[in-house]
């Protein structure tokens, strides 16, 4: 059993607060081990109480750390001051003036705690929304979901891990939605379909072995698919993972 | 019933209904008669009549401009010049007068005087009566073939006759402001005549005129040459100044009267001012309705829809990919959320449904209006009586005036009955909902019933509130049959 001792030892940076967090009790529903598994600190904000709750316990039970658990975006910005998480999320519309409270609660996190990554989750997309959380953190550390992606537990993980260590997490609704509207149409019409498969997951913010999991395939074949999307359309190729999402991110919007 | 009751007991109270009843009916009659009394004798001091009698007042200076003054002083000029020994007016002069005065109307109009000259008057009327009459409708364009645009303008044709029927007005108003005016010389008289006129005995003293409305205006209506005649003096200044501020209250009313017919945008001009502001109420009514719709499925239904997916989720990554079972204790309840989730939303969208059409409407407006009474928690007496079906929109209108304003009822009255009336009559709908309860429902504070009143308003429906402090409360909405 691992989990008193480094709550113990996190008490500095993150303490639990009132009966919103679950005390992990069994013995047997150890975290998943493994690379991808390392734990984050989390805090999050969301109004509704039954689906904070069940936040809550997804991420806990899969051996992260939820510190604080609130309900608007003040104390979203304050939480993340106080305990300094890996992670925060958000919902964007959250009282008291339900419209995008949590979106400019997590470009505030973004401007004044770097090393907190930001996944905003949301009952609708709106490109702009995205587009705002991008700019306001233009080196990645940013995610946007719709919120019934948490129901693909696994694929939310990831998500959530991705925007912890800095990198992106778009949803792909943002990202078809980005691929519709671009005014690089002509170009991205010389990609094969599985071309503009592989650029979509890229825009998602997945890793190449993300991508090829995704599309069952080896991640030979993808890196070979990146090099002649990076080649049609004439985008510096080589990069890490986060500043070629970013890449073409901005070829996307440009 | 609560309202024929109470309706009964004050019919019983009423003066001459049986010898042990006189009593109180007679105190009535004599706090009436007190009521009167007041009124009568505090009218002089009231601000109201002050602020009529400076109505008045303000008007004397603009009777000069008048056309009619101008149509005389030019026909007397006329006269004059052309007829210096014509002792009468000939045609020839009248008709001269008369094209010189409809020049000079045609001026004002066109030069937009006279609709600068009638907005002085609205002003007046606004901040000295309180009469607010909107503004007057844009002059019209210019146009390149027919009249001039200048003497198209109805408005200022308009405003021209009011200027010209200020002329008797105004002469009313004179007489009016004369009330006053000798009212208060005529009391001063005891005064003066003590103070001045203590000429030495067996001095001559030349009576002195005193002025009433009644008459002998040259020499006044009667002459006082002693102390005790400036008593009666003294007592018709008393008199005067009771009746003044009805004398002006009476020239304000015709004024008034005047002002809205002429002075304000025109009937087909207030209509169509009328029209466009329940049409922005029923755009601002649709917006807030649909913006509602959203926020109640955006935290209601869909969140409780994204919580059950996200439940199953977590459920499914419980019971593994195949074979055994890892964790089905935790699997159970997450399924049973869901399940409660599921359960919720499908709740939740049914109230919402209910809210955007209520099914019961489908068969009539009296079967939807038992099925709202049948639900509340006070009991209800309905009384439903519709002969003739009003259209669909006019139904739906009705039930949720009808379930507002039992939610408020409920909510705010303490009432222990509710009386809900719908008549259909020939070309209205008459609804009423009347409670027992503690009265004091005002429009102003809640926004729930000036809110109704809007909606009401889009159909050209209207509604009324009747509420004293300490109830019965009744609101009253009469609706068209169609709309």
């Amino acid at each position: 059993m691992t989990n008193p001792p480094r709550q113990r030892a996190a008490v500095p940076r993150c303490t639990e607060e009132g009966g919103s967090l679950r005390p992990s009790d069994e013995g047997n529903a150890a975290p998943p081990s493994g690379p991808e598994a390392q734990s984050c600190t989390v805090v999050l904000a969301e109004d509704a109480a039954l689906f904070r709750a069940g936040l809550v316990r997804l991420i806990e039970d899969h051996g992260h750390r939820v510190c604080a658990a609130v309900a608007d975006g003040d104390a979203l910005v304050a939480a993340v001051a106080e305990h300094h998480p890996d992670v925060a999320v958000a919902d964007i519309r959250m009282p008291p003036t339900h419209t995008d409270e949590g979106l400019r609660a997590a470009v505030t996190v973004r401007a004044e705690h770097p090393g907190t990554g930001v996944l905003v989750l949301s009952q609708y997309i709106e490109t702009k929304y995205a587009a705002r959380l991008l700019a306001g953190s233009p080196s990645g550390g940013v995610g946007y979901l719709l919120k019934e992606r948490v129901a693909d537990v696994a694929e939310f993980l990831d998500a959530l891990r991705r925007v912890a260590a800095g990198g992106t997490a778009l949803d792909p609704e943002v990202v078809s939605q980005l691929l519709r509207a671009s005014r690089r149409a002509d170009d991205l019409d010389t990609l094969t379909e599985r071309e503009r498969g592989v650029l979509a997951l890229m825009a998602e913010g997945r890793s190449n072995t993300g991508i090829a999991s995704a599309l069952v395939v080896s991640p030979g074949t993808v890196e070979k698919h990146v090099a002649s999307i990076f080649g049609k359309l004439g985008l510096p190729s080589g990069e890490g993972d986060n500043r070629r999402v970013l890449a073409v991110l901005r070829y996307l919007g440009s | 019933m609560v309202a024929t009751g109470q309706a009964t007991a004050a019919n019983a109270g009423s003066p001459g209904s049986g010898s042990g009843q006189g009593q109180p009916g007679g105190s009535g009659l004599a706090a009436g008669a007190g009521r009167v009394l007041r009124a009568v004798l505090g009218a002089p001091l009231r601000a109201r009549s002050r602020r009529e009698l400076l109505f008045c007042l303000a008007g004397l200076p603009f009777l000069a401009p008048i056309p009619v003054l101008a149509f005389f002083a030019v026909a007397a000029f006329v006269w004059d010049v052309i007829h210096p020994h014509t002792p009468n007016l000939a045609w020839p002069d009248m008709l001269a007068g008369g094209i010189a005065a409809v020049s000079l109307a045609a001026v004002l109009v066109g030069t937009g005087a006279a609709r600068g000259l009638g907005g002085l008057w609205r002003k007046l009327a606004a901040r000295l009566l309180g009469m607010h009459v909107a503004p007057l409708p844009p002059r019209p364009a210019r146009s390149a073939a027919g009249w001039p645009a200048a003497l198209r303008d109805g408005p200022g044709w308009r405003a021209i006759g009011y200027l010209m029927l200020k002329l008797p007005v105004g002469l009313l108003a004179v007489y009016a402001v004369f009330f006053w005016v000798f009212g208060l010389v005529n009391l001063s008289f005891p005064v003066w005549w003590l103070s001045f006129r203590n000429a030495p005995a067996g001095g001559h003293l030349n009576p002195v005129p005193v002025f009433t409305p009644l008459g002998y205006w040259g020499q006044g209506t009667f002459r006082v040459a002693t102390f005790g005649g400036t008593l009666a003096a003294f007592a018709a200044g008393v008199l005067m100044l009771l009746a003044a501020p009805w004398a002006t209250r009476a020239v304000v009313s015709l004024d008034r009267w005047l002002i809205g017919g002429l002075l304000g945008p025109g009937r087909l001009a207030q209509r169509v001012h009328d029209l466009e502001q329940s049409r922005a109420l029923a755009v601002d009514d649709s917006a807030a309705v649909l913006r509602r719709l959203e926020r109640n499925l955006h935290d209601g239904a869909q969140i409780r829809l994204a919580t059950l997916a996200m439940n199953l989720g977590m459920a499914k990554e419980k019971l593994g990919a195949a074979g055994d079972v890892p964790d089905a204790d935790a699997a159970r309840e997450l399924v049973d959320a869901a399940l409660r989730d599921a359960k919720d939303a499908i709740g939740e969208l049914r109230v919402l449904a209910r809210g955007i059409h209520p099914p019961a409407l489908d068969s009539g407006l009296s079967d939807a209006l038992a099925t709202l009474a049948a639900g509340s928690p006070i009991p209800v007496e309905l009384d439903v009586s519709m002969p003739v079906r009003p259209t669909p929109a006019i139904e739906t209108i009705a039930y949720f005036c009808a379930a507002e304003l039992l939610a408020n009822a409920v909510k705010h009255s303490l009432a222990s009955r509710i009386t809900l009336r719908a008549a259909g009559h020939a070309a209205t709908l008459q609804l009423s909902v009347s409670d027992d309860g503690t009265g004091g429902a005002d429009p102003a504070r809640g926004s729930g019933l000036s809110g109704l009143r809007q909606r009401v308003a889009v159909v050209d429906g209207s509604l009324t509130i009747a509420s004293p402090p300490g109830g019965p409360t009744q609101v009253t909405v009469d609706l068209p049959l169609r709309a």
